[in-house]
């Protein structure tokens, strides 16, 4: 039967996704048989670079491995410096890095909403959330002054305060976007031609979600009750605490209720700490130099958990930076979800676990003899793996 | 179940003026704390040189003429600046900070974006010395 086999190659440059991935769809008809991804072509060398730079540059270079959660790098970044120094930030400094936290959540569930929605066809829903993102991109830009790298980070604790005024900004903007996000909350559970889109697709369950090793919002949607910010709490997250947003029917209709569920938490929390903040310094001072060691940090990403291993020499400079980012943990699961389904549903399988390929890109994978374009379960295994030492 | 859950938004869509801002004719206001081109102030520094070192970009040198007479010369690649504000944190003297107001930095040529801050005369001396007779001066005190 080999003869007869179809493979459909998607990618690296495609149209529905913004970054290069490579796929691979072995198809019988319009039903996917075998899936495959290839990755690595955004491979950028950070983890090298953040060894030729000093501990308080390399908060930048971090910030930038991601557009969307740029936040979240650099508050893994700074806590597991700050560990490594026996520094912790100062109460209202890990409220405001909180805060920061869950705008960033909040921005990037929306802009997922929206892309998902386009994958599946469903234009006005992609227009409609990413409008109202505006909303939170506007308040990120006026806390810190910018939308996407807001650099609030300084190693020991954060560059701004939040005075009443943004305060009541904030609040204002949230309470737009609270009703919003409950219309889209009907929107996605209760549109017919949605739903036919969503409802049943990629069924993943939760033992296949523990096997595949997915974290995050995909996981959460499973049934697998896995968030860092509960789990292990971090910043002022114990003061603050959020709860964990799970579903059981891991389909894609799931993937949308939990994240777009996760919304309303992040809202509750944020007017929690707004009224709560803690009074103190912004930022504790900091040694040039850190104390060799090896520190591990972990957060929540709005993608799932995200972990970095720093290791000091004793240094200006950091002797190595490991990241390992939600993506590479669920891209696991699409190969696998994909098959049985038909070939349209894939594009809206893969963006169901939020990819972020710029993210997960730290390591190249080539093999000089043999197929390269193709990996299997095993080869993605080995790559995470790869990625992870 | 509904047929289409955003018909009632896309209906009153139709009936809205267009949302686009006529952008560079009417400018909104830039937020408070935007961070623009960076200004440097010679009179507080110290010449520690810690702007210098933390900036991710190495996109500030500071040049010491006479660090008892405080004569300092910034040279700012606007360029390089990823508008961080790092070094504006760093200053424990506030000699920096960035302009709210300065964004718009495009340009046709490389020259505007290399910016002298200092004292005039020794912003001239400084260019005399580093650079040819033909090159144009860029100094923006």
């Amino acid at each position: 039967m080999e003869a007869n086999k179809f493979i459909v190659p998607i990618g690296p440059q495609h149209p529905a996704l913004k970054e290069p991935g490579h796929f691979e769809f072995t198809v019988d008809g319009e039903v996917v048989t075998d899936a495959t991804i290839r990755l690595g072509y955004v491979h950028r060398g950070v983890e090298r670079g953040t060894e030729d730079r000093t501990w308080v540059q390399n908060l930048y270079l971090i910030e930038r491995i991601c557009g969307i959660c740029s936040h979240i790098h650099a508050t893994a970044y700074a806590l597991g410096v700050e560990k490594l120094a026996g520094v912790s930030a100062p109460p209202r400094a890990q409220a405001i890095r909180e805060l920061f936290c869950e705008l960033e959540r909040i921005h990037s569930h929306l802009l997922w909403v929206g892309v998902a929605a386009h994958e599946a066809g469903f234009d006005a829903l992609f227009m409609y959330s990413w409008r109202d993102r505006e909303t939170v991109m506007d308040l990120l830009e006026g806390l810190s002054g910018n939308r996407v790298h807001y650099s609030c980070n300084v190693l020991g604790g954060v560059k701004f305060d939040i005075d009443d005024t943004q305060r009541d900004t904030i609040l204002r903007g949230l309470e737009f976007l609270e009703q919003r996000t409950q219309h889209y909350l009907d929107v996605v559970t209760n549109d017919a031609a949605f739903l036919r889109r969503t409802r049943g697709v990629g069924v993943m369950t939760r033992e296949q979600a523990i096997e595949y090793g997915t974290v995050g919002p995909v996981a959460r949607a499973s049934g697998v009750e896995r968030d860092v910010r509960v789990d292990a709490p971090y910043l002022a997250y114990d003061q603050f605490p959020v709860k964990t947003i799970t579903d059981t029917a891991g389909d894609l209709e799931a993937r949308f209720a939990v994240r777009v569920r996760e919304l309303f938490e992040s809202y509750r929390v944020i007017r929690e700490i707004l009224d709560n903040l803690p009074r103190s310094e912004l930022a504790a001072k900091m040694p040039r130099k850190i104390p060799p060691g090896e520190a591990i940090s972990r957060v929540e990403a709005p993608r799932g958990e995200l972990f970095y291993f720093i290791k000091s020499n004793g240094g200006e400079k950091p002797e190595r930076v490991k990241v390992r980012t939600p993506s590479i943990c669920n891209f696991g699961s699409v190969g696998r979800l994909t098959i049985g389904h038909q070939l349209a549903d894939a594009p809206m399988i893969l963006a169901g676990i939020d990819p972020c390929f710029s993210c997960n890109d730290r390591a190249v994978y080539i093999t000089r003899n043999g197929d390269t374009q193709r990996w299997s379960w095993d080869d993605l295994c080995r790559y995470g793996v790869a990625n992870a030492e | 179940m509904k047929i289409s859950g955003m018909l009632s938004d896309l209906l009153r869509s139709l009936f809205k003026r267009p949302a686009t801002e006529q952008y560079p004719f009417i400018k909104r206001k830039p937020p408070e704390r935007l961070r623009g081109e960076l200004h440097y102030d010679p009179s507080n520094c110290s010449g520690c040189m810690l702007c210098m070192k933390d900036c991710p970009a190495n996109a500030l040198e500071l040049i010491v003429i006479d660090r008892k007479a405080k004569r300092f010369v910034m040279r700012y690649h606007a360029d390089r600046c990823t508008f961080c504000a790092q070094c504006v944190s760093s200053c424990r003297f506030k000699c920096l900070n960035m302009s709210n107001e300065e964004y718009e930095l495009a340009a046709l040529t490389k020259a505007p974006f290399t910016v002298h801050y200092g004292n005039e005369s020794d912003i001239q001396a400084i260019l005399e010395a580093v650079a040819p007779a033909n090159t144009e001066p860029a100094a923006k005190a």
